[in-house]
């Protein structure tokens, strides 16, 4: 080892600025809403062997997963990459999340050499299949889910391929917004090629493997350590998701972690056969919800790169929901089951680090899809998820709207909304009562309400817990409940299923409730002032203060009453 | 802080015209922290009862935010705590469409009921912002009014007049932060320009903004908002302009002060500037983290910033120590001002390790009592089991470490190598704390100002009066009518030279800079590109080609076919003034007598016998380790290090060999 440690500091330093830098540019330029407001894309950078060196933080999902879409996505690749070549997928089967998520993947040459690679991953709005936004709730294969892109070479010495560009445009209903995000990804990535090269003529290229290589012992010594602390032993845990099989039964995922000195294996035995429901988790997905629990629990000052996980194994049957064989559908894997995937790791780890693991969060990403024709008859779709609870912690509250785990996408606002989509809002607000009561309480979800203001669209819902609350834990009451209410323009009042594709008129108003987080301790251990300042702020009513927290308030100057707390 | 912050000033006024007159004065440039401080936290700067009034259903907007955690891995991360109670955000029956249309009208029965509610309450400053107000302000301008004659002495900010732009959280929460400074801001700054007149003096008072620009009394203290970081974005603008005189390119700005240490870059004598900034954000890691502060949507001299000034206070907490983010500020201050402070600060830590004059500060002008600091030091000692002199190290220790995390920001985590850049130190405490980063960081090149204390002061004499304005457009290029573009920058101009014209400015010094933010329709982010006047078909077509050629350079791709929409019109208005230049020094005959000191260095980990100069008569070159006192500061020369005046009497520090 040559490099000194100011060097790789300053390299390690640069190459996330760099993966940010990717991401900064792939927002400012991308067209549609939901990667220019809500950015959910990834930007990460990886070594000659293909290895995760620098990621910028943004979605879990997206960066646990884009190691494998690198990896294997270069792998099946038959041809060359030559400088100024990029090449696209988003085959889950390869790229190890859903269709609407495009891999863009370029190598970076110094010398002529590769010596990195830089990639991004961006959740476009429609790829096609069988609904608006490709986010079918009911999808029984993957052939229904949109177009299907293997890895090609769409960018040819920086020039879009145009016979790859027309199929992708005849296969989704936006296609301006699609290449539009395309192309910002593609300055993405042109912003990671210039910002290596610069490292490799700083510093040359010998330098720059070995500080890459040293950025990732660190990490893995980091990890070793922290698994070390941890006691030996077999740790099970079990979730399940909600009306998944014909009729309307749960589904379970299955999770044993063994700890042994410094290295851990997690074994999926026992989780449930894949499904022709559009909720099995690719690898990649799988792999994704492990790593962010793995970094989670442990010391998120870990520099993340591939050194965090040498210490893992993996078990993960084939042909069960987290490592399902093609053709099973998949567009709810990386929005849902991961969430459901982190539930139980944590579930599990909460035995292990019972001081450092929350409650249960809202463990759903509300994903809501629409579309239709605008007045001028173009056609338009629109994607967002929805934040809620996170669950309550130990020495403090789960937060209140916001989101959690595998996600991490804003909000588009509605001024946004509004200037563009025939969508009026009626509220976003905090949904008081909806926090697991606790020692510590569960975060409250958030009620969405909004108006459709041209003639039809078609609404599609993929959510979680509206059935199966999100857990508390040593004592901690579960969190609310989700609930989806179609209120028609008539005033009829229809309860929406979890997971559904209804067609939606004019002056139809769609409320939302999300889920809130699980509580943890004993509620009645609760100090009385936050019980009090929960009521006086409206996120506790004063029926709830009673029967959960045994605070008796006098209902009109809402004052502390009396404790009914034995 | 001190109870009459405006005191300080006016004090400082009251010494300098003992021999001067006060009609000589021309102009009183001013940089305050105190909007800064307030938010962060600062004893004696309490936050007012502030009210957000808002469209029914969207009272959380401010709180959900961008709904997305600061940190991704932190299952402990929490929000900011809200400028706002949640029982303090009332809702009207109201809305207006993005178009600009009424879609509700306002319910004024309904608003005279909230107001009774805010007076019960007991508001002090309200906020109001409502639903696409940026294309129609008609329901803010009315509950704002009614607000003011309903509930005189509760301070009102309309979301529009703050910031008017789209997106209604960032627009919302600047106008929450504005009315959470107001009625702090506004009595200092009124009291100071009553008490400057009440001393005789007729000059403007000129405030340092955020974006690197003055503007006056007046004007800020309704936009409290604007000057958040005020004194920093005036010691940036100071080190680029040394950097200019002294011929160094690219500069990282280090300026510690009583509460806070904060960084800032300039590359290429240019400071480095962001559109938008969240204020009292939390850093983590050495960064500043989105979504841990309060969103402002105003330009920023881009800085880093951490809780580690002087007054910063260290609490030993569940067995480990942790500094700041409370400050004593001045008053009380450090516990070894003798005025009633118990807690040991960073400045304590000083003391004890030699680096501050034991006898006194201010060249004798304030007594120092280090008997306090041991007693404080004891006392957190105690509580960890250690040593008063081992927590001393500790905290300096820590401190240093949040320090360089913060130089970290603004280069390594730019891409930028620090080792090529120079440390340019000011603030009271930033001297004595400069060359353990510059070790940290391996830069070998430091200046000290002059007059460290006042450095930021100086960056006030050396900007220019900048009013910005910006008028929401968003629409087709090609539909663009020129005469109503045209119109609206006349108002713009028409609002900005009546402002010039308070702050006393010739037309000959007035210039007006158009530009437009830009971006391919559907796209979320513009580019800014400067446009020609008056507006024409030709004018517009040449600032879309201007915009698809800055696309490409930034992004790498343009999309010439796609349409394009000017999202706004904005104008910078300039008023240019006077600006010094440094003065050769004369030079010193000889150093006058020294003493020595023992003195702590953590590097080696000992205490080295310390020469200790008098900075008005150092001459030469000086090895370290030395102490350097001086009126305003103190500069520590570490082991390895020299110092040496050069002919503009900056300091010049250099490492030796490494």
């Amino acid at each position: 080892m040559t490099v000194d440690i100011t060097t790789v500091e300053v390299i390690k330093g640069a190459l996330v600025y760099a993966a940010e830098e990717m991401g900064i540019a792939l927002k400012k330029s991308a067209y549609s809403p939901n990667i220019k407001e809500r950015m959910d894309h990834s930007c990460a950078l990886f070594n000659h062997r293909r290895e995760l060196i620098a990621q910028a933080e943004h979605i879990p999902v997206h960066l646990g997963s884009m190691a494998l879409a690198v990896r294997v996505g270069l792998e099946t690749y038959r041809g060359t990459l030559e400088p100024g070549d990029m090449l696209l997928l988003n085959d889950p089967y390869i790229s190890g999340t859903h269709l609407p998520d495009l891999t863009l993947i370029a190598p970076v040459y110094s010398d002529g050499e590769v010596v990195a690679y830089a990639a991004n991953k961006a959740h476009h709005t429609d790829v096609g299949g069988k609904t608006p936004g490709s986010i079918a709730a009911d999808s029984t294969e993957l052939y229904q889910e949109g177009i299907i892109i293997p890895p090609v070479k769409l960018v040819h010495r920086g020039v879009i391929d145009q016979d790859i560009q027309a199929i992708i445009r005849s296969n989704v209903r936006t296609p301006e917004v699609q290449m539009g995000d395309i192309r910002a990804q593609i300055a993405a990535n042109n912003t990671g090629i210039r910002r290596v090269q610069e490292l490799t003529e700083s510093y040359g290229v010998d330098t720059l493997h070995e500080a890459m290589d040293a950025i990732m012992d660190y990490s893995e010594r980091r990890m070793r350590e922290e698994l070390s602390a941890m006691p030996d032993g077999v740790y099970s845990a079990v979730d399940y998701m909600e009306d998944i099989l014909p009729g309307g039964g749960d589904v379970e995922i299955a999770v044993a972690v063994t700890k042994q000195g410094d290295e851990a294996t997690f074994d999926y035995a026992g989780t449930s056969d894949q499904v022709e429901r559009p909720v099995n988790a690719p690898l990649g997905v799988t792999v994704a919800g492990i790593y962010y629990t793995m970094i989670s629990v442990t010391d998120p000052t870990i520099p993340v790169n591939d050194g965090c996980f040498r210490p893992i194994t993996l078990r993960i049957p084939e042909g069960c929901m987290m490592n399902p064989r093609r053709p099973a559908p998949v567009a709810g894997g990386n929005v849902e089951t991961s969430q459901r995937n982190v539930d139980v790791l944590m579930k599990a780890f909460s035995q292990i680090l019972p001081e450092r693991v929350p409650a249960a969060g809202q463990g759903t990403m509300n994903n809501i899809t629409i579309g239709g024709a605008l007045p001028d008859g173009r056609p338009w779709t629109f994607y967002e998820t929805i934040g809620g609870g996170s669950g309550g912690r130990p020495m403090g509250d789960g937060v209140d709207g916001i989101h959690i785990n595998m996600t991490n996408t804003m909000n588009t606002p509605i001024e946004t909304l509004e200037a563009y989509l025939p969508l009026r809002f009626k509220a976003y607000r905090l949904r008081p009562d909806s926090g697991g009561p606790g020692k510590y309480r569960g975060g409250c979800g958030i009620e969405r309400t909004w108006t459709l203001t041209s003639e039809k669209a078609v609404l599609s819902i993929m959510a979680e817990r509206n059935k199966i609350p999100p857990w508390g834990l040593q004592g901690g009451r579960p969190g609310g409940l989700g609930v989806y209410t179609l209120v028609r323009a008539t005033g009829e009042e229809e309860r929406l299923p979890s997971k559904c594709t209804v067609e939606i008129r004019r002056g139809d108003t769609l409320v939302i409730l999300t889920p809130g987080g699980g509580g943890f301790g004993d509620p009645v251990e609760r100090l009385v002032e936050k019980v009090a300042d929960d009521v006086a702020n409206g996120l506790v009513s004063p029926e709830s203060a009673e029967r959960d927290y045994g605070v008796v308030f006098n209902p009109i100057r809402l004052e502390v009453k009396e404790l009914r707390r034995s | 802080m001190p109870l009459n912050p405006e005191q300080g000033v006016v004090n400082a006024f009251k010494e300098y015209l003992v021999e001067r007159e006060a009609s000589q004065v021309k102009m009183v440039g001013h940089a305050t922290t105190i909007a800064t401080n307030t938010l962060l936290g600062q004893i004696n700067l309490d936050l007012p009862e502030t009210a957000l009034v808002t469209t029914a259903g969207f009272k959380d907007v401010i709180e959900i935010g961008r709904q997305r955690r600061a940190e991704v891995y932190n299952l402990f991360f929490e929000r900011p705590s809200m400028l706002v109670k949640r029982r303090h955000r009332y809702e009207l029956d109201e809305r207006v469409g993005h178009t600009g249309e009424v879609l509700k009208p306002l319910d004024e029965e309904h608003l005279h009921a909230v107001i009774n509610e805010m007076r019960r309450d007991g508001v002090q400053s309200a906020a109001v912002g409502f639903l696409n107000s940026y294309a129609n302000p008609v329901h803010e301008e009315r509950v704002c009014e009614a607000l003011r004659k309903k509930l005189p002495g509760v301070y009102v900010t309309a979301s529009t007049s703050i910031s008017n732009e789209y997106r209604e959280f960032e627009r919302f929460s600047t106008a929450v932060v504005n009315a959470a400074l107001m009625p702090v801001m506004h009595t200092y700054i009124t009291q100071l320009d009553e008490d400057l007149q009440g001393l005789g003096l007729e000059a403007p008072l000129y405030v340092m903004q955020s974006n690197g620009g003055m503007a006056k009394s007046n004007v800020i203290s309704l936009k409290p908002a604007t000057v958040v970081e005020s004194g920093p974005a005036a010691g940036v603008i100071a080190a680029a302009w040394l950097g200019e005189q002294t011929g160094t390119r690219d500069i990282i700005s280090f300026d510690m002060g009583g509460t806070t240490a904060k960084a800032g870059t300039v590359r290429g004598r240019v400071p480095e500037v962001v559109p938008e900034y969240e204020v009292a954000g939390k850093i983590h890691m050495g960064r500043l983290i989105k979504g841990s502060g309060y969103p402002v949507r105003f330009p920023f001299i881009d800085l880093a910033e951490c809780s580690a000034g002087g007054g910063t206070i260290a609490k030993a907490v569940n067995g480990s120590l942790q500094v700041g983010p409370v400050s004593a500020g001045a008053e009380p201050g450090p516990a070894c001002y003798g005025r009633g402070g118990m807690d040991a600060t960073i400045t304590d830590a000083n003391l004890l390790l030699g680096r501050l004059n034991p006898g006194s500060l201010l060249s004798g002008g304030m007594d120092i009592y280090p008997g306090l600091a041991e007693e404080a030091f004891d006392r957190l000692a105690s509580s960890l089991g250690v040593s008063a002199e081992e927590a001393a190290v500790s905290v300096i220790r820590i401190a240093n470490s949040m320090m360089s995390k913060i130089l970290r920001i603004v280069s390594v985590e730019r891409g930028y190598d620090p080792r090529g850049f120079s440390l340019v130190a000011f603030g009271g405490a930033g001297p004595m704390h400069v060359c353990a980063l510059a070790e940290e960081l391996e830069i070998n090149h430091i200046i000290v100002p002059p007059n460290p204390g006042m450095f930021s002061a100086l960056g006030l004499l050396t900007a220019d009066l900048f009013h910005d304005y910006s008028t929401p457009i968003i629409r087709d290029a090609t539909e663009i009518d020129p005469p109503n573009l045209e119109e609206a920058y006349l108002e713009m101009e028409t609002e900005g030279s009546a402002t010039l014209t308070q702050e006393n400015i010739p037309d000959s010094q007035r210039r007006y800079i158009r530009a437009l933010d830009i971006r391919y329709r559907g796209q979320g982010f513009e580019l800014n590109v400067e446009t020609a006047t008056p507006v024409t078909r030709a004018s517009i077509r040449d600032s879309v080609k201007k915009f698809h050629a800055k696309h490409r350079e930034v992004y790498g791709y343009s999309a010439v076919d796609e349409p394009v929409e000017l999202v706004n019109a904005k104008l910078r208005v300039v008023g240019q003034l006077e600006k010094p230049r440094l003065k050769r020094r004369r030079k010193n005959r000889s150093d006058l007598p020294q003493v020595t000191r023992r003195v702590y260095y953590e590097a080696p980990g000992e205490w080295i016998d310390t020469a200790v100069h008098q900075r008005q008569s150092l001459e030469g070159l000086r090895e370290g380790p030395a102490v350097v006192e001086q009126y305003d500061s103190t500069t520590v020369v570490y082991p390895e290090w020299s110092c040496r005046p050069d002919d503009y009497g900056n300091l010049v520090l250099r490492r030796l060999t490494r």
